[in-house]
């Protein structure tokens, strides 16, 4: 059974090698054809891009939650993020085009903050009006609250799922460029494209790379696209601080050395315990991990107010798939505790305000992910005031998620520069196979996650947008006018209790011809 | 699913055959709010989607890689 299942593994693995193989070649055969093409037309050409514009961007991003991942699937998930980004598109001359799209996100995280849960006596005075309760009740137990008015001696660090840390993770910034070199033939039927790019956070580093050569025919009521693309990313592996101390002092001495050092360790019961080895953790044995994926898309128009494009995405990743700091505690092992013991029985709700569990490892996952996602837009104008724009997704892959996404905008043109555009989406999937909610893994098993991002949900998101068309670019500053400003807020709700909120702001100025 | 996604290119193949409007007839086309890719700041959303879903792709953007996503 076992080599038949390996022979199936080793067939879809070879089919799926020969198919981006022949996307390669083809690609290529465009890429040459492109290249090739001679420029016989010597008459005025109007320019691709007539002139340089820049987009100034801006995104505000908020969720909360109650499901961490580096909690092991229990937490807060709170998260604040802010996008600014600059995208230039310069002509280069009549067929060529440079773009040049450079951003930060810069971002609070109670969820990643925990990746070192354990917070100093300094904090714990700061939070002592946490104490200050006469005692929580959940599950008919009552918890009576450490004594408020005396602290904790220094030497007792404490820690909760449902609180941010103190730690250095809590926040990080993540730099991107990503620059884009496209060439239109002079019938303007044949577009090729080259790109580049880089993103760096703390424990992140992608360089990516791609092509794409688009075709247009039939009076350019038909397009046709192929798109390829290279991540090759690798990763600084951060691990929780028990499994860091566990790595670095190995398993005779992480008791009694470094951050664990007169810390006292609880069992499930509240008394001290030397029991805690977290053996099934092993750091990782590499750090790569590389995503190609080759897009085809296609693009119809139907009628003179109608038009639709189909998009399908082949993705292949390899490499270091899991994230290193999110924990999982198993169903089949005993659990221990740093903090005050009196919260271990209210540990998976929000009155738990001083005790973290100890991990029995982090979240394990397969070393190859294949994706195929297919997708089709159709968009219709309906009257001068109303066009529907309607998108479709159905997404699968190896590791057994299937979703489906379906999304409407609905724009409606207030005036001939102001329209405001209502919008709904809908997103559903299935859990990977390899998903499992908090303290229900086994240790026995090979792959292992409680991240709730892969587990069974549906989402809906609500956005509205307001969109400024000033074509003539009448406001200008210097050189530049300014040509649109888009406004947007979306609000989104999953099904296992995170929302979100995201608020976008672009302005698009363009260069005097 | 191969099938399908098949078919759905054959059928556009098809449609292709047989459609050809004119370019100064694609006035409605051209609209702005016609376009078949995703506004440029809808890339926001893509982004926090790609990190909170576990699907992605097959809209012009966002695959997978470049990031610690899904």
């Amino acid at each position: 059974m076992a080599e038949r299942q390996e022979v199936v593994v080793v067939v879809i693995k070879e089919n799926m090698r020969r198919t981006v193989i022949l996307l390669i070649v083809i690609f290529c055969a465009f890429g040459i054809a492109a290249a090739q093409e001679v420029d016989s037309t010597k008459v005025y050409k109007k320019k691709v891009l007539e002139s340089t514009e820049v987009d100034l961007l801006m995104s505000l991003y908020n969720q909360d939650g109650v499901h961490s991942p580096v909690n092991g699937g229990i937490g807060t998930e709170k998260l604040v993020d802010g996008t600014p980004t600059i995208v230039i598109s310069i002509p280069l001359n009549e067929n060529d085009v440079l773009t040049i799209d450079a951003g930060i996100s810069a971002y609070t995280s109670a969820s990643s903050s925990n990746i070192n849960p354990f917070m100093s006596v300094a904090s714990l005075l700061k939070n002592a009006n946490l104490f200050n309760t006469t005692g929580a009740s959940r599950g008919g137990t009552t918890v009576v609250n450490p004594n408020p008015t005396t602290p904790a001696p220094p030497s007792k660090p404490y820690g909760t799922p449902w609180l941010a840390s103190t730690g250095a993770s809590h926040s990080d910034v993540n730099k991107a460029v990503h620059t884009d070199y496209s060439h239109s033939s002079d019938s303007r039927n044949l577009i090729w494209g080259t790109n580049v790019s880089y993103s760096k956070e703390f424990d992140y580093i992608s360089y990516g790379f791609g092509g794409n050569v688009t075709a247009l025919f039939n009076e350019k009521n038909t397009e046709v696209g192929l798109k390829g693309s290279a991540y090759l990313d690798t990763w600084k592996p951060i691990y929780p601080t028990e499994l860091r101390e566990y790595m670095d002092y190995g398993a005779a001495n992480f008791q009694s050395s470094g951050y664990f050092k007169g810390v006292t360790i609880l069992n499930q019961a509240g008394n001290a315990s030397t029991a805690y080895m977290p053996s099934a953790f092993t750091p990782w044995d590499s750090k790569g991990r590389n995503s190609y994926t080759m897009s085809f898309f296609t693009s119809q128009i139907l009628t003179q107010k109608l038009q639709m494009a189909l998009f399908f995405d082949l993705v292949a990743q390899q490499g270091m798939l899991s994230t290193p700091y999110q924990r999982v505690y198993f169903a089949d092992k005993p659990n221990f505790y740093i903090g005050y013991p009196a919260f271990i029985p209210v540990y998976t709700t929000p009155d738990n305000k001083a005790v973290y569990q100890l991990a029995d490892d982090i979240e394990r996952l397969p070393k190859s992910r294949y994706k195929f996602p297919v997708g089709a837009r159709v968009n219709y104008y309906i009257n001068e005031t109303f066009v529907l724009r309607s998108y479709y997704r159905y997404y699968a892959d190896n590791w057994g998620l299937r979703a489906n996404t379906i999304s409407f905008d609905l724009p409606v043109k207030l005036s001939q520069a102001f329209s405001v555009t209502p919008s709904y989406r809908f997103y559903a999937q299935n859990q990977i196979s390899y998903f499992a909610p908090y303290e229900t893994h086994l240790s026995t098993e090979q792959y292992y996650t409680s991240d709730y991002d892969l587990s069974k949900f549906t989402s809906n998101q609500y956005s509205i947008a307001v969109n400024y068309l000033d074509i003539f670019t009448g406001l200008k500053i210097g050189s530049m006018g300014l040509k649109n400003v888009n406004i947007k807020y979306s609000h989104y709700d999953r099904s296992d209790g995170l929302s979100a909120n995201i608020f976008s702001f672009g302005l698009k100025f363009v260069g005097d011809k | 699913m191969k099938k399908k996604a098949c078919l759905m290119i054959l059928a556009m193949g098809l449609l292709a055959s047989c459609v050809s409007v004119k370019e100064y007839k694609k006035i409605y086309l051209n609209d702005p709010d016609m376009k078949l890719s995703a506004h440029q700041n809808e890339r926001f959303e893509s982004n926090f989607q790609v990190y909170r879903e576990g699907a992605s792709g097959a809209n012009g953007g966002k695959t997978g890689g470049g990031c610690g996503c899904n």
